[in-house]
């Protein structure tokens, strides 16, 4: 008799506990304990078929379908190192051309975006690994095993910054850049002994910071900055894909990256 | 807070604890009001056959209610591959379940399978019946496609044979409840022989709608669980 009571007095706590959860899966797991109680209140009331419907279709299969339904709900996980002006830390908040693109996506699909900011070298690693759904932040990639870059977002190029081997005929192979380049061949982007190669939102940043007495030297290759997805999530790179493309062809691309590279 | 959320929850609190102090009144009453249910409490067994009064209820003087019930399921399931198959199919990914949640799958599946059948067909003389069988199964079957993976449970299980069964099992259904008339008996009215009530093979047709009843519950669960699978990612 207690028990059947103390059962009762639960039901309403555990709604309540059940209803006010922030995460969605400790809902619907509160939601399985309440159908499992009730089940035992049938049970107690001399009621077993009720009490075996309500355990098996309230408390496994609802449950079920709920995770089942929720699973994709989670989060996009992007790894990016800072680029200024395409994604960079500003105060506690993070801004930036290939952010608001991400957040936007993000919304499009009904996750929440998570962006870890990791050192360049790294960000191609985490996606390839799976880690991170989407690596951005600057990036020229061009795929290779286990990641696939979308369409270009945003034209870019390459200076060298201070390199004297850059003369026609000289023959200096010292490589020198900072990893962002991992998958254009080194040789292509040799840049002298002291020189330091830069894509065009870092030159950008470099520029305005220091005085530009140095000799600067344009490398001739069309390249364009790209985010790299995961190898096995080849949805969601089709996806992005069509994405980027649906905003450069409403025009809302150019408007941001007017707004944000101004 | 709002003042206008305060209130609202006032009021829900308020509302919760006169429901609670009714169930709990409820509870509290020594003698339980039998009469309109007294012909069924004391006549089903023998007018019915089936130990188990609930399922002599609603598989033979109600059933025109289980009927309408599995209508009601069919509509359901039509309802929710209507609207998932209209999203793009989803990939799915290689498992990422844990060895012991598809170790303890595995073990899990053929219990539920079997306690599905166990159910169904004794639901006359125990507590039972077809939807819960059904559901129990299906839940089976769900942990089967944990442990093996969905792909391997769609090549044993066809999802046009489970559209099939599940198609047949409602069509059966309706014939027989049918099939009294052209025999010049009312519709719905038990033909079998209702056996020694407490025997396996009791409670006339009971059994026998019980099994289509779970066959139909099972196909149509999984069904909705397949459609959840394939159209929103990864199980």
């Amino acid at each position: 008799m207690i028990a059947r009571y103390a059962l009762l007095a639960l039901l309403p706590i555990v709604a309540v506990a059940a209803l006010s959860q922030r995460r969605r899966l400790a809902a619907i797991i509160g939601m399985g304990l309440f159908s499992f109680l009730l089940a035992v209140v049938y049970l107690l009331l001399h009621a077993p078929d009720v009490a075996l419907t309500e355990a098996t279709i309230g408390a496994a299969l609802i449950t079920a379908i709920y995770v089942l339904a929720i699973r994709r709900t989670g989060r996009l996980a992007v790894v990016a190192d800072e680029a200024p002006g395409l994604l960079a830390r500003e105060g506690d908040r993070i801004v930036g051309l290939e952010y608001e693109i991400l957040d936007r996506f993000a919304r499009h699909l009904g996750l929440d975006l998570s962006v870890q900011i990791v050192p360049h070298r790294d960000v191609a690693e985490s996606v390839r690994c799976g880690e991170a759904d989407i690596g951005g932040g600057g990036l020229v990639p061009s795929g290779g095993e286990g990641a696939l870059a979308t369409r270009q977002h945003l034209e870019t190029a390459l200076f060298t910054i201070g390199g004297r081997g850059t003369e026609a005929g000289a023959e200096s192979p010292t490589v020198r850049y900072d990893g962002c380049f991992a998958d254009l061949d080194p040789q292509a982007l040799y840049t002298g002994e002291t020189g330091v190669t830069l894509d065009l939102a870092r030159f950008l940043a470099v520029r305005r910071s220091e005085t530009p007495d140095e000799s600067v030297l344009r490398h001739p290759h069309r390249l364009g900055y790209a985010f790299l997805v995961s190898g096995r999530r080849r949805a969601l790179h089709s996806e992005l894909d069509a994405y980027l493309e649906g905003l450069r062809d409403s025009g809302e691309l150019d408007r941001l990256i007017r707004r944000f590279l101004a | 807070m709002s003042r206008g959320s305060r209130l609202f929850h006032l009021l829900v609190i308020v509302s919760t604890g006169c429901v609670v102090l009714l169930v709990l009144l409820a509870f509290h009453s020594e003698t339980p009001e039998t009469a309109p249910y007294g012909t069924y409490v004391d006549r089903s067994v023998e007018e019915t056959g089936a130990t188990n009064r609930v399922a002599g209820v609603y598989l033979n003087y109600r059933l025109y209610d289980s009927l309408l019930e599995v209508l009601v399921f069919f509509v359901a399931v039509l309802g929710v591959r209507h609207y998932l198959g209209t999203r793009e199919r989803a990939e799915i990914p290689t498992l990422a379940e844990s060895e012991v949640v598809r170790t303890s799958a595995a073990l899990l599946f053929p219990l539920a399978l079997l306690l599905g059948v166990y159910l169904a067909t004794l639901g006359q003389i125990s507590p039972g019946g077809g939807f819960g069988a059904g559901a129990v199964a299906a839940s089976g079957v769900l942990l089967a496609s944990i442990a093996l993976g969905i792909d391997a449970i769609e090549r044993r299980l066809r999802r046009t044979t489970i559209e099939r069964i599940e198609r047949g099992a409602l069509l059966v259904f309706l014939l027989l409840t049918l099939l009294p008339l052209p025999l010049g008996r009312p519709a719905m009215s038990d033909l079998l022989p209702k056996g020694s009530p407490g025997a396996v093979l009791s409670g006339g047709a009971i059994p026998l709608y019980n099994t289509l009843i779970a066959l139909k519950v099972l196909a149509g669960s999984w069904l909705i669980l397949r459609s959840f699978v394939r159209h929103r990612g990864e199980i």
